[in-house]
């Protein structure tokens, strides 16, 4: 017999503290990671970039190539397109050739530290190969806010145009068109005019509102009658103290009438000087609306202003057009990604968003620097170079920017960019960039300063309306444009610009604004231009000056200053004629209003005052005489009372 | 996410086991520890690497931080208080300075208030947590489980087919 055999029950080894069987799953995951970055993280890269730049810009970005190396820290980003949004088929900027690599005794500290970039090959405006995309407008927010922008957008734009219409307006002044016709129709459309009507017609009943209260008030019969009272009063040789009383209580009530005229003659008064007062008041408003009407005419029969910043603002608002759009536009991208409380903005707290997740808190991060560390971002020195030829829109740029970094006090040195060059095939020379950005003290102070010696100038339309045409058909010009930035909020500019050698187009639909302009401008080899501004970020109101602005002035000053000045004349004649008569109407009732008031109310208030003193007079008589006599029966009495004393003793 | 599954899985098969008390502390420790530190931080990899190369309960791990990081949101005030109060101690500013500009010790991200609060926080709650959840392992399986164990239902189910099917599928693919 056999015994079945028994199988020995397998025990599970004992699993170790490590886990040896995890090490080639991990081994893979390393050489998939290894793998991607290898083959898919550059192209990734440069994907993101391009969006980035498109969400940041606004517009198209194109990267030719993007390599990195992770055991040189290195990036490489090649052929870098910036589409231009106001001209999709050229670019704004393309760069050929970016390249860095940051140390790795800076990333092992987790800080980005580049010794050396290298910008090279920079073209502008540049024409593409396709169209570049371009981010379609923001759609118009509800905000209550948003109607009053679009008017104050409205209102920007029609007084630009008027500056530009302000030759129009010589010119049509020139022709001479006859005010007076148009005049006529004008009639019923003066402001001044309704007010002054409406202002009578108050007048009028307010009139017959005081002729009725005046009625109310004590005439000269109520006074005598009061006056009659009081002389029937006995003030003297009292028998009894019953009469004393009795007098001494019929002169108060007298007394009390006469206070209750008084009193009711005076509140009249002082209603009526109020009344007065107000009419004043409305009048001299009326009279202000005389001032801004004979303006609003003046504007409306386009009587021009011929001084010289409002005709060098005409000529040279169109050209400085694309130049206030560009700052606009980047004005707008600064306010986008420039921290709120630097530009004021709305905190995410005040913001109309109904629903928001509540966001993690982020705690402060501490910089623990010491002289001589890293600072978390540092970009010691960029080159930038470009040479002409290599591409038909490549300039010769030679510059560096130098010390790039996320702090400067740490390092003490501002971040500093200069590049110089020209750019042949655009015919510009000369230019120079300087940028200094520094962060080392309380308020950051950004000075820049960008000049251009000579630049070709062609077909540049200065003036073109209806009634005018000026433009440059070819000129050399020179730019420079210098200012400062203080706290990311104070902003002064100044731009010099120098036109020379210039062809003028100039024409005009009149023959003798022809004649000026052409005389004027002949005469003119070097147009210059400065604009100055100084204020508070964003508003920083532009002053324009040209020497174009006094020669025009002169020039048509001989011909149209006298058609002006009795232009101007012609609309004061017309609205005074036209109110004249209303207002010294109006003026006649005020002051028969304030006539009344002198005669009747203080007429009556004087007769008051003296029945008063008189009612008070007798009082005080009245008054001493009991006194008197109630003295003499004292004495009396006491004199009886020791005669009887006397005879008891037997005196 | 099959994989984080079947960790989970592993997780509520081991709790109810009778062994590997030591993994499932040690997983739901440093899960605290990976709740309450920043996602990409030098802790969090070194706390990873940990877990992946001793043998702590992954399922545990990732249960315990996805926990933990509710936990340490609800807790950034305090932690960026007291974070604040010890990075802004003059006396121990040398040794900050010494720190940041060390390598590696940056990428902490220390000289960060609230990391530095609820790093703080963790590393000083570690023990008691370690302790704490073996103690709370061992005191389930004493009470809950072998509770379970003896019910009726659970005898019956044992001795189902269904079970022992599972029981084999386990002992050869568990």
């Amino acid at each position: 017999m056999t015994t079945p055999e028994t199988t020995p029950v397998k025990k599970k080894k004992e699993k170790g503290p490590i886990r040896w069987e995890a090490i080639i799953p991990f081994v893979i995951i390393c050489a998939l990671i290894g793998l991607y970055f290898h083959f898919f993280f550059d192209t990734h890269l440069r994907r993101g970039m391009e969006w980035a730049g498109y969400k940041a810009i606004g517009a198209e970005v194109n990267i030719a190539n993007v390599k990195t190396s992770f055991f040189d820290a290195s990036l490489r980003i090649q052929g870098i397109e910036v589409t231009d949004a106001e001209k999709p088929t050229h670019n704004s900027i393309k760069i050929g050739d970016i390249r860095f690599s940051m140390l790795w005794d800076a990333l092992l500290r987790a800080k980005a530290v580049v010794n050396e970039a290298a910008v090279e090959q920079i073209e502008f405006g540049n024409k593409r190969i396709r169209p570049g995309k371009v981010a379609p407008p923001e759609p118009v927010s509800n905000e209550p806010g948003m109607a009053e922008k679009i008017k104050e957008q409205a209102l920007q734009e029609a007084k630009d145009q008027a500056g530009e219409n302000v030759l129009g307006d010589v010119i049509a002044m020139l022709t001479g068109t006859d005010a007076n016709v148009q005049l006529q129709k004008l009639q019923d459309s003066l402001p001044s005019k309704a007010m002054l009507e409406k202002f009578e017609k108050d007048l009028k009943a307010k009139q017959s509102e005081w002729d009725a209260r005046l009625k109310t008030l004590p005439q000269g019969k109520d006074i005598e009658a009061l006056n009659a009272r009081l002389g029937k009063i006995k003030t003297k040789d009292f028998k009894t103290p019953q009469e004393l009383q009795t007098s001494l209580q019929e002169l108060d009530k007298v007394f009390k009438d006469g206070d209750a005229m008084y009193k009711q003659v005076q509140s009249t008064g002082d209603d009526l000087k109020k009344d007065l007062k107000t009419l004043e008041t409305q009048y001299k408003e009326i009279e202000k609306q005389v001032k801004t009407d004979i303006k609003s005419l003046e504007q409306h029969f386009r009587i021009p202003k011929l001084d010289a910043k409002s005709l060098s603002m005409a000529i040279f608002n169109r050209y400085l057009g694309p130049y206030k759009a560009k700052f606009f536009r980047y004005k707008a991208m600064a306010e986008k990604y420039i921290p709120p409380n630097l530009m004021k903005k709305k905190s995410p707290s005040e913001t109309e968003v109904a629903i928001q997740p509540h966001p993690r808190e982020k705690g402060i991060s501490y910089e623990f620097g010491r002289p001589n560390s890293y600072p978390l971002f540092w970009i010691k020195r960029t080159a930038v170079s470009s040479q002409a030829g290599l591409t038909p829109d490549a300039g010769n740029i030679k510059g560096e920017i130098l010390n790039i970094t996320s702090n400067q006090a740490l390092i003490g040195k501002p971040t500093v960019a200069t590049l110089a060059g020209d750019f042949p095939s655009k015919e510009i020379f000369g230019f120079l960039v300087r940028l200094s950005l520094d962060n080392t003290k309380a308020d950051s102070v950004i000075d820049y300063k960008f000049k251009v010696d000579s630049y070709a100038i062609e077909g540049k339309d200065l003036v073109k309306t209806p009634d005018v045409e000026i433009a440059f058909n070819k000129a050399k010009g020179a730019l420079g444009v210098e200012g400062q930035l203080v706290a990311l909020k104070n902003v002064t500019v100044a731009m010099d610009n120098k036109f020379t050698q210039i062809d003028y187009k100039v024409s005009s639909k009149n023959d003798i604004a022809d004649q000026i302009l052409k005389a004027v401008f002949n005469g003119i080899p070097v147009v210059t231009l400065t604009v100055d501004g100084q204020g508070v970020f964003p508003n920083v109101p532009l002053s324009i000056n040209s020497n174009l602005g006094p020669e025009l002035q002169k020039g048509f000053e001989k011909q149209i200053q006298a058609k002006i000045d009795e232009a101007r004349k012609k609309i004061e004649a017309y609205v005074n004629e036209e109110i004249g008569k209303q207002k010294a109407r109006v003026e006649a009732e005020i002051n028969k209003l304030k006539g009344q008031f002198d005669s009747e109310v203080k007429k009556a208030e004087a007769q008051l005052n003296e029945q008063k003193k008189q009612a008070e007079a007798r009082i005080n008589q009245a008054k001493k005489d009991a006194e008197n006599q109630g003295r003499k029966q004292l004495e009396k009495e006491g004199q009886k009372a020791v005669d009887e004393l006397k005879k008891k003793f037997g005196w | 996410m099959t994989a984080l599954l079947k960790q989970i899985f592993n997780f509520l098969k081991l709790l109810n086991s009778d062994t590997g008390t030591n993994q499932l502390a040690w997983g739901l420790s440093l899960g605290l520890i990976l709740g309450f530190a920043p996602f990409i931080s030098i802790q969090t990899l070194l706390v990873f690497a940990l877990i992946f190369v001793f043998r702590v309960q992954l399922g545990a791990a990732f249960l315990s931080a996805f926990f933990f990081k509710f936990v340490a949101f609800l807790f950034d005030q305090p932690a960026h208080f007291l974070g604040k109060a010890v990075l802004e101690n003059e006396s121990l500013r040398p040794l900050f300075v010494s720190m940041y500009n060390m390598p590696f010790v940056p990428m902490t991200r220390f000289n960060n208030s609230i990391v530095m609060g609820s790093m703080i926080v963790s590393v000083l709650l570690l023990p008691f947590a370690f302790f704490g959840f073996k103690f709370a392992i061992l005191k389930y399986r004493a009470t809950v489980v072998a509770r379970f164990k003896g019910t009726k239902f659970w005898k019956a189910f044992t001795a189902t087919k269904l079970y022992n099917w599972y029981c084999t599928y386990d002992n050869l693919y568990g």
